[in-house]
């Protein structure tokens, strides 16, 4: 079960920043033959990138010794054994029996200092994005391809970042939104340091009067607009009024504003989050006993009893409940054709994991790879999801909590129960988890844009960047995948079992709303569970080996030949390699669409065992 | 769950599906009736009651009996039917209430069915109205003590491709390269002299002679003697099955048997020792003692190494099946799903049987020794994991037909107890005989499929398609409990095989992810972080957790067309290239070159 490996750590000096410095290398010597083709470029596979580590412990044999290193700690013995708990479930076992023992003290002091940096700014990702801006300040538009984010596993499509007012109108355009608009009050955070620059509100509410109300809202959080169904029912977040004597009236105001944007004046159902759902710390102590089941020894123990140790680490009963909430809301927008309005004390917590999950059930676009990750943008970056704190890049947080993954959890639920309702596969959301903890993207780094804006621009001072006009600094997104993976690779994202492909159709130069055609309205529910999972992983095994001309990225040479690589696993290895040559035209797959999803029963809430299959 | 649009069409039972593809095959659709028929199914009677779907609540219909199925069409709409059962699915018919019970649909009949589902029809009260709805589904779901035939034996289906052609003993043994130095192909059991039990054909040690058999088989309970069911084609270690030695309590001795066991280990003179898996736990085989039977002991045989493998008896697996029906059926079990599914042990002993397949597969694979396996008779756990380690070892079993043919081979011919286990028309409900050993190997090969996405050629629906007819009756394959059996009562030619309906629809059955690899050895996980219960088939009837049409076999036609698409455009790069190859025949890396491989893939 543990990498348990006797040789000495390799470890690399600060400035080496061409090399990532911030990843642990220890190689197996034999790892020259690549079994699988599947390959994080930033990291090897037995790479930790120091924001994944949780816990050091040195340990020294003879004297039957051991600490836990904090930062800025002293080690008064010689380590003979360093063992590196992971964010990821991994334990990383390091013995010392070669090297020196001042070296040996020497890298687990500079481990624990480099992976527990007291400030923010010492993240890697600044160094790496400051080092891009020094190397790129000679050249004309040299500045990083920041935000941005390029093509989600070989799609052509840009994820939106809502991070501007046009993406923001677009979202509105594109799901038929009448009776709402952008709002631009908070530019250059004036109203709160918690919310985006941008958002969508009732248009019966004028700026001043949202300024006005703004003030009863907890982190002057007031309602933002998630997204509306076709029949005009909208979703919408907001936090707590705290001023009790404003309350009622506040709360009257806003309510009359959602009922006037809904084309039939339907009523508001307000869910109140907090009363409803398992809170943080719950989930949290949760995630801490599914963790300790996971990497417990010794593995007959929990084997044994694994079912019902599972069941009382409550993981899966949580990720069952925000399932079983979101569908009860979709329930009432889609059927009932009510508002609804998601209510949490800040609203930025889970209010994140249901306002996803319920566009998750409710929109196919959200279940294509673009769409997904521009509601990852749109409901956890923008909407203040607090990913330093609740990941605890810094690990000093009390207030860490799993919600993300909690989040992709039930994403990979729904994708287990509709296998064939979703673009992207278990693979891709297995790396998108993964990427939470690679301080090197700017995407889920910050508790909030205004974070970002903030730190970063103090950063670019005292570092003698010029930012010009731009509000801090760009850090590389998670979004351009092609910084992490080949296309190749890539195509390992998509879901072959994918049968709903409907993305905004752009005609006559406007973007229109997505089409909603209900095929049937039962259609689709079926329950094919892991079908996916093991497949992929099978796939990278038999994908061919030599094919480097495809990591180049554009000039993939079967996708240029109008195949869908995605599907040449339907070809034998062999078959796939001689195809390089083949002449044809793009082959049109048929197309569905998918209504919505329904979370079903306990029976098909299953244990996501992967990270289970790649360390046990 | 509130948003749940509670369909009919949900109910549908999957034996509709196979109708629809009979239909096509030329089933009589009497428009007039609504029910449709196979060939040599005639209608018996209809009746109005009231079905009391445990999903959707009553609805009123109306049933018709035939003589293979139980057919219900709701009165209010012109819909899809909403039961379609084969009456060999039926174990149990109860009377449920009396004549003046009171309360709504109190009076009926309550069924229960062998593939994890309950039936209950309410009837009015007046003049007896069930009785003889009763008596005509009991006669006709339990022929057998009625003497009536079994509906295999009515039923006049035709199809394409016969399914009887599709296991031949010396074919399936050529392939595996038998006979050979060290082993004959024997004609002893030909008239079921030697084993009544065993098939006719038998491959036995070269070195055997048929009067060492006959000296064998009377050290083994029911005359099973240890025969080849796989040879490995390389290092030529072989899996060998059989049943217990009748050891007894004091311990007798059989010079010719512990002579024949060191016979098959010599047949590879690499190996010092055999291994010898008891698939039992070490308890029971000590306990199988008191009846005469027991197991190799180290003292009378020298070359051999004896492990336990701790798989439970029939009547265990029976009631855990038992318990996984209580927390599935009709509601699932939703507080405690996970520790309620622990306490039913069902995917405990699915692990235990994995398991045991796969240290049976390793020894094998790994060239260390040859295996022998038994249990008690050889007929239940043995053919568990004889099979299972089978379909590890050799990617010919894992094709659609070579799954047929392991089936056909290692359970029909070699006397797993069908009609005992299953109770094929018979009325003995709570017959101690019954046990879904069988399914439990379809639910481990359905586990490896998922484990294994790309090695399996079929797919979920054949499986669930075996299973369906496991317990219809519709077809001759699993009547009887053994080949001789069989034979008397001339099911091949007076029976339709169910590998005719697959063959015949051999795309509705296959994975569209198959991809062929010869000599890969396949390891399960066997964790309990890895099994899962086989939702599709457990909660099939739940219609929360079945939905159709299912758009994943949508996607399955989808991806197989585009395969057939994509191996149509390398024939066309194939001719391309071999005309560039007369050009210049020099290119060393010409994909021609590949094409030759290729071919084999598909």
């Amino acid at each position: 079960m543990h990498c348990h490996r006797h040789q000495s750590v390799r470890f690399m000096g600060k400035a080496d920043l061409h090399q990532l410095q911030n990843l642990l290398h220890h190689r197996r010597p034999d790892a020259t033959a690549e079994k699988f083709h599947f390959r994080n470029l930033l990291l090897g596979e037995h790479d930790v990138p120091l924001t994944c580590i949780e816990q050091i412990v040195t340990v020294n044999d003879h004297k039957r010794k051991q600490k836990v290193l904090g930062p800025n700690q002293k080690l008064k013995f010689n380590p003979t054994e360093l063992i590196i708990y992971c964010k990821d479930f991994r334990i990383v076992r390091f013995r010392f029996d070669e090297s020196g023992p001042e070296s040996a003290k020497k890298v687990c002091l500079a481990i624990a200092h480099y992976s527990q940096p007291t400030d923010l700014q010492l993240l890697f990702a600044f160094e790496y994005v400051g080092k891009k801006y020094h190397n790129s300040a000679n050249k004309v538009n040299g500045v990083p391809t920041g935000g941005g984010g390029g093509a989600g596993g070989g799609g052509s499509q840009k994820t939106p970042l809502f991070e501007t007012y046009s993406d923001w109108d677009r979202e509105i355009k594109r799901t038929g939104a009448a009776g709402w608009r952008v709002c631009s009050i908070n530019e250059g955070y004036m109203v709160s340091t918690c919310l985006p620059e941008y958002f969508v509100v009732p248009s019966s509410l004028a700026d001043q009067d949202l300024k006005t109300f703004s003030h009863s809202f907890v982190g002057r959080r007031m309602p933002l607009w998630c997204w509306s169904h076709a029949n005009g029912s909208a979703l919408v977040r907001m936090a707590l009024i705290k001023d009790a004597l404003q309350q009622r009236k506040v709360d009257q105001r806003v309510c009359n504003a959602i009922t006037k944007s809904h084309p039939q004046r339907s009523d508001v159902y307000k869910s109140d989050l907090d009363k409803t759902l398992p809170n943080i710390q719950e989930i949290q102590a949760a995630f801490v006993k599914l963790k300790q089941l996971c990497v417990n020894e010794p593995f007959e123990e929990t084997e044994e009893k694994w079912l019902s140790s599972l069941e009382s680490a409550r993981w899966l009963e949580y990720v069952r409940t925000f399932l079983k909430h979101s569908a009860e809301l979709v329930y009432t927008l889609e059927s009932k054709r009510i508002s609804v309005v998601l209510q949490e004390e800040e609203g930025r917590d889970l209010s994140c994991v249901v306002a996803s999950l319920v566009q998750v059930m409710l929109d196919p676009h959200f279940r294509t790879i673009p769409g997904f990750q521009s509601l990852i943008q749109k409901e956890w970056v923008m909407a203040g999801y607090q990913f330093l704190d609740r990941c605890n890049h810094l690990k000093r947080s009390e207030k860490e909590s799993p919600l993300f993954l909690l989040f992709l959890d039930a994403t990979w639920q729904l994708l287990q129960q509709h296998p064939a309702a979703f673009e992207f596969s278990e693979t891709y959301l297995a790396v998108l988890g993964d990427s939470t903890r690679i301080s090197l993207f700017g995407t889920f780094l910050f508790n909030s844009p205004h974070q970002r804006v903030k730190q970063s621009t103090e950063f670019a001072i005292s570092k003698n960047i010029q930012l010009g006009d731009e509000k801090g600094l760009k850090f590389p997104s998670v979004w351009d995948w092609s910084l992490q993976f080949t296309a190749k690779d890539r195509t390992l994202f998509h879901n072959p079992l994918y049968i709903g492909r409907s993305m905004p159709r752009v005609q006559n130069g406007s973007v229109k709303p997505f089409k909603r055609t209900k095929v049937k309205a039962h259609l689709v529910l079926a329950h094919t569970p892991r079908n996916i999972s093991l497949r992929t992983q099978h796939i990278e095994s038999e994908a061919p080996s030599a094919d480097d001309t495809a990591s180049a990225g554009f000039e993939d040479p079967v996708l240029s030949r109008g195949l869908d690589r995605s599907l040449l696993f339907l070809l034998g290895t062999e078959a796939r390699e001689a195809l390089g040559s083949v002449e044809s035209q793009r082959i049109t797959a048929v197309t569905w669409e998918v209504p919505f999803l329904k979370p079903i029963h306990s029976a098909s809430c299953s244990f996501w065992n992967q990270p289970a299959q790649i360390f046990f | 769950m509130a948003s749940a649009p509670n369909s009919k069409y949900n109910t549908r039972s999957l034996e509709n599906e196979s109708f629809k593809r009979a239909s096509r095959d030329g089933v009589n659709r009497d428009l007039g009736e609504a029910v449709p028929r196979l060939p040599g199914e005639t209608r018996i009677t209809d009746k109005e009651v009231i079905y009391i779907c445990p999903f959707n609540g009553p609805i009123k219909g109306r049933v018709y009996i035939t003589n293979y199925r139980l057919y219900l069409r709701s009165l209010e709409m012109d819909s899809a039917p909403i039961l379609d059962v084969p009456l060999g699915v039926i174990s149990r018919i109860e009377k449920m209430g009396g004549a003046t019970s009171r309360g709504e649909n109190s009076y009926g009949l309550d069924i229960t069915c062998k593939d994890m589902r309950n039936l209950r029809f309410a009837l009015k009260q007046e003049g007896h109205s069930r009785r003889d709805m009763f008596e005509i589904l009991t006669r006709y779901a339990f022929p057998l003590a009625h003497s009536l035939p079994i509906f295999a034996f009515l039923n006049e289906e035709r199809f394409n491709m016969d399914g009887w052609m599709v296991y031949n003993p010396v074919e399936e043994y050529r392939r595996q390269g038998l006979p050979n130095h060290h082993w004959r192909i024997t004609f002893i059991n030909k008239c079921y002299e030697l084993c009544d039990t065993y098939p006719a054909l038998l491959v036995v040690p070269f070195r055997a002679t048929d009067e060492d058999l006959k000296r064998v088989a009377t050290f083994r309970s029911r005359n099973r003697i240890p025969v080849l069911s796989w040879i490995h084609p390389e290092n030529k270690t072989v899996i060998v099955r059989c049943s217990q030695p009748l050891v007894g309590m004091s311990g007798k001795r059989n010079k010719d048997d512990e002579k024949y066991l060191d016979v098959i280990r010599e047949t590879n003179r690499q190996i010092s020792k055999l291994t010898i898996y008891d698939a039992r736990p070490n308890v029971n085989a000590v306990a199988n003692k008191a009846t005469g039977g027991g197991y190799e002991s180290d003292d009378a045989y020298h070359n051999t190494e004896l492990f336990f493998l701790d798989i439970h008896n029939i009547h265990v697996m029976r009631e855990s099946l038992k318990k996984v029906k209580d927390i599935v059926y009709p509601n699932v079990e939703e507080s405690h799903w996970l520790s309620s599914l622990e306490s039913t042990h069902w995917l405990e002993h699915i692990k235990l049987v994995l398991t045991g397949a796969i240290q049976v597969a390793d020894k094998v694979s790994s060239g260390k020794s040859s295996v022998l396996v038994h249990c008690s008779d050889g007929w239940d756990r043995t053919a568990q994991l004889t099979s299972l380690a089978m379909l590890m070892l050799d990617s010919f079993y894992r094709s659609i037909e070579g799954f047929e043919i392991l089936v056909q081979k290692e359970w029909i011919s070699f006397g797993h107890k069908f009609a005992s286990r299953i109770g094929h028309g018979d009325k003995n409900h709570a017959d101690a005989d019954r046990s879904p050993i069988f399914l439990q190997f379809i639910d481990c090969v359905w586990q490896m499929s998922k484990q294994f996405p790309t090695a399996f050629e079929f797919n979920e629906r054949f499986l669930i398609t075996i299973l369906d007819h496991l317990y219809s009756c519709r077809f001759g394959t699993f009547l009887y409990n053994c080949e001789s059996a069989r034979e008397r009562q001339k099911v091949t030619e007076r029976t339709v095989s169910l590998w005719s309906l697959i063959n015949s629809n051999k795309d509705t059955f296959r994975n569209p992810f198959y991809t062929k690899e010869i000599n890969r050895v396949l390891y399960p996980v066997a964790s309990m972080r890895h099994l899962e219960l086989w939702v599709n088939y457990y909660i099939r009837w739940n219609p929360r957790i079945k939905q159709q049409p299912n758009p994943v076999e949508q996607r399955y036609m989808e991806l197989l067309a585009l395969r057939d698409e994509y191996i149509k455009r390398l024939e066309e790069l194939q001719l391309t290239n071999s005309a560039k190859l007369s050009d210049s025949s020099t290119s060393p890396s010409s994909p021609s070159q590949m094409l030759p491989h290729v071919q084999t893939h598909f």
